[in-house]
């Protein structure tokens, strides 16, 4: 045992030796994952990410001399960033297909898998046949869902499509699904962590298939190799053996947290301090930065949604038109997921997010600021006219001093919705309040308390917000 | 044309105005001379007020001529900015700017058009609250004003860009009757002062003791001008008979 260790230690020596020399030209990439696919990829207790994905890239990693940013998000922009350039490569329990050998170059297998069909544990369904007229939970893009939605006709039942495994979970439990399909070790994992669950087809997995590591097809062809021959190297010296056994031996304590952490709003809070921390402060920067800026932009179109000239106030309205009517999240999927792949430069994620919100709530800041402008008596516009000022200038000097005070209440709503707006930016990875709940929920299942604690963080931000700016309305008065 | 005394001022030829299908003005055609007081009376909807707003063009005429202190202001490409400098106007509801104190919309023009600096606005700012009677409100909000008190500082707002002709459309007619003598009192001063007035209003008694000439408006025409003593005590025209008549009854 010693002798092990010890051997372990020189062999980590040298390679950190060996690594030091080379790190000048140290390749580093950009590797997505799927931050809630325990047990390959998820967050410990202590917020960290770990499982079977982590663990090995990061053997690979170190045994190749290559270094990585992680990017944990949802599965599909963890996809997408891989296939549109954004990112390297993904390790998200992707599973091999014909159609993904279109777009993605995938590595070795790192693990064999095949899809589970999952009922509540009390659940008398005894086959598939009784899902007809049924609806079925599938998280969107996953091979386990193709293989559920390719069953749909042949059986009858009707889909409901989950972002992350958790909430599809849930939605079986509660019994608002009747059943889910899952990728066999992830549901393994979870029935062992206690999810009231079962699987109903242990011994004939549907479309037994592989996961692999990917890249885009074409590219990237250094970080593939590396890969392969590192993982060979893990699977040949056992490393990577070891890591299977870590995760799916795993008693739930372990990644989760104690019962005793679990079992009150206060252990919850304290256990995961740091994550609801990070999460308040990157909802709070997100909040007063689009503040900020899409009021600029707002009043900007407002103002220009009341110029005398027709061109400019066409433009003010057809802005408006555009960002107040696409959605928030269809907008940030288009301007993380969408434009990088036309404009060929990478957006970050919480630059991605900015640009939204200033679009989004710019958009509904301008169509109040024009509107407070009109509101404001015709008349004071021709009685500063009468006395020979410019347009622009009763503008400025008459009209808009008193827009900007119809206005206020306006503004003060805008705030609350754009604090609110925010949580929507969860879905494009974005590490905000609603999104650290979502990954702390994955971990320790305890929807209830996690979401009433999220719930009262955001109560205290808007009284906050509310307070602040009552405060700065009195001031103008 | 070359008496000083016969300075046209404002020369309005055949001018024509519709909105949509309301022919409000047909073919009028005025001239007033400078110093002149002109008041202007008529039905409701008869065209008074759209005349008037044309003469500093917040009304655009269809076709005809304007010519206000020698600018054609029916031409669009005119400086209307430069005109109106010298055109006060005075409206019904008083149009005072809310976000200003009462010496700050009297100082407001004078200073935004570059006319003065701030303390020669500021000390005719001054004189002229004198001269309306409402020295002590110079720093008040004008929402704590009277109706009576907000139209005598309206004119002395108009008056701060020393203008040469003055537009008063109904200037009494949002003010409770004990008010109205102040108003009026103002204007008769004005007048007596030489400035050219264009007066829209309902205040025969006025009209009688001030105007120079009386202009009535109906249907969108002059249907008769002259001097007040004629209008009022010999009218011709059977409309401002029938007009007079409701008016001096009611
Ligand atoms: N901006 C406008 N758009 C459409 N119609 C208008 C507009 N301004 C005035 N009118 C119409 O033009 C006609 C003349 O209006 P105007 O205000 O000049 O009458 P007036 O003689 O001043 O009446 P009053 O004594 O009631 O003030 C009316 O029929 C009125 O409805
Ligand atoms: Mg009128």
């Amino acid at each position: 045992m010693l002798k092990k260790w010890l051997f372990g230690l020189a062999s980590l020596v040298t390679l950190f030796s060996f690594n030091l020399t080379i790190q000048a030209d140290k390749p580093h990439y950009t590797i997505t994952t799927d931050a809630t696919y325990a047990p390959f990829t998820f967050q410990d207790k202590n917020n960290k990410y770990v499982g079977i994905e982590q663990e090995t890239m990061k053997a690979v990693a170190d045994r190749e001399g290559f270094t990585y940013t992680m990017k944990p998000m949802s599965f599909n922009s963890a996809a997408q960033l891989v296939s549109n350039g954004q990112a390297d490569g993904i390790i998200a329990g992707m599973g091999v297909t014909e159609e993904r050998k279109e777009v993605y170059d995938f590595s070795t297998p790192y693990y064999k898998t095949g899809v589970a069909w999952i009922v509540k544990k009390d659940s008398n369904i005894k086959s598939l046949k009784d899902l007809k007229g049924q609806t079925v939970a599938l998280k969107t893009g996953t091979s386990a869902s193709e293989y559920g939605k390719s069953l749909q006709t042949k059986y009858g039942f009707k889909i409901k499509y989950f972002n992350d495994t958790d909430t599809m979970y849930n939605d079986v439990v509660n019994g608002n699904s009747a059943a889910t399909f899952e990728d066999m070790p992830v549901i393994q994992y979870s029935i062992k962590n206690g999810i009231q669950l079962k699987i109903m087809n242990p011994k004939s997995l549907g479309n037994a298939g592989v996961y692999a590591f990917a890249v885009e097809k074409g590219k990237n062809k250094a970080l593939l190799a590396s890969f392969n021959k590192g993982f060979a190297g893990i699977k040949k010296d056992g490393t990577y053996d070891k890591i299977v056994k870590k995760y799916l031996g795993a008693t739930q304590s372990t990644f989760s947290g104690s019962k005793k952490d679990n079992s009150s709003i206060f252990g919850i809070l304290n256990s995961n301090k740091s994550a609801f921390l990070k999460g308040l402060w990157q909802t709070i920067e997100l909040t007063v930065i689009a503040i900020l800026l899409a009021s600029i932009f707002g009043i900007l179109l407002g103002i220009m949604g009341v110029s005398e000239f027709k061109l400019i106030r066409g433009i003010s309205t057809t802005i408006i038109y555009i960002f107040r009517g696409l959605p928030l999240m269809v907008l940030a999927f288009f301007i993380y997921i969408g434009l990088p792949g036309v404009i060929g430069i990478k957006i970050p994620a919480f630059t991605a997010g900015i640009i939204t919100l200033i679009l989004n709530e710019g958009a509904y800041t301008g169509a109040f600021v024009r509107g407070g402008f009109e509101a404001v008596e015709h008349g004071q516009m021709e009685a500063a006219r009468s006395l020979g000022l410019t347009y622009g200038k009763a503008m400025r000097r008459v009209i808009m001093p008193q827009g900007i005070r119809i206005m206020v209440p306006s503004f003060i709503n805008q705030f609350i919705i754009t604090l609110k707006d925010t949580s929507i930016l969860s879905a494009i990875g974005l590490l905000e309040l609603t999104q650290t709940g979502t990954l702390i929920v994955a971990r320790n299942s305890q929807g209830f308390r996690v979401w009433a604690i999220i719930a009262m963080m955001y109560l205290i931000l808007i009284t906050l917000l509310t307070w602040l700016s009552n405060w700065v309305e009195r001031r103008l008065k | 044309m070359s008496d000083a005394q016969a300075k046209v001022k404002v020369h309005v030829e055949k001018v024509n105005k519709s909105y949509g299908d309301n022919h409000v003005l047909r073919d009028i055609s005025l001239d007033i001379a400078e110093n002149e007081v002109v008041v202007m009376i008529g039905p409701s909807g008869s065209g008074k007020s759209t005349f008037l707003r044309m003469l500093n063009q917040l009304e655009m005429p269809d076709d005809g001529t304007i010519v206000v202190d020698g600018f054609n202001i029916s031409d669009k490409s005119t400086d209307i900015n430069k005109v109106r400098e010298n055109i006060g106007m005075v409206f019904q509801s008083f149009n005072l700017f809310n976000n200003y104190s009462v010496l700050e919309n009297i100082m407001l023009a004078p200073i935004e058009t570059g006319k003065m600096d701030k303390a020669a606005a500021e000390t005719k700012a001054r004189q002229l609250l004198d001269t309306v009677g409402l020295s002590e409100k110079a720093d008040v909000s004008v929402n704590s004003l009277s109706g009576g008190q907000k139209q005598r500082i309206a004119i002395a707002r108009a008056l701060a860009m020393e203008p040469d002709i003055m537009l008063f459309d109904e200037p009494t007619s949002a003010l409770d009757p004990e008010m109205v003598g102040d108003v009026l009192e103002v204007m008769k001063n004005l007048a007596e002062s030489g400035m050219t007035m264009i007066i829209v209003t309902h205040e025969m008694g006025f009209a009688k003791q001030v105007a120079d000439r009386v202009v009535f408006f109906e249907s969108g025409k002059i249907q008769e001008s002259g001097a007040p003593k004629q209008v009022f005590d010999a009218p011709k025209n059977e409309r401002l008979q029938e007009f007079l008549s409701k008016v001096m009854h009611a």
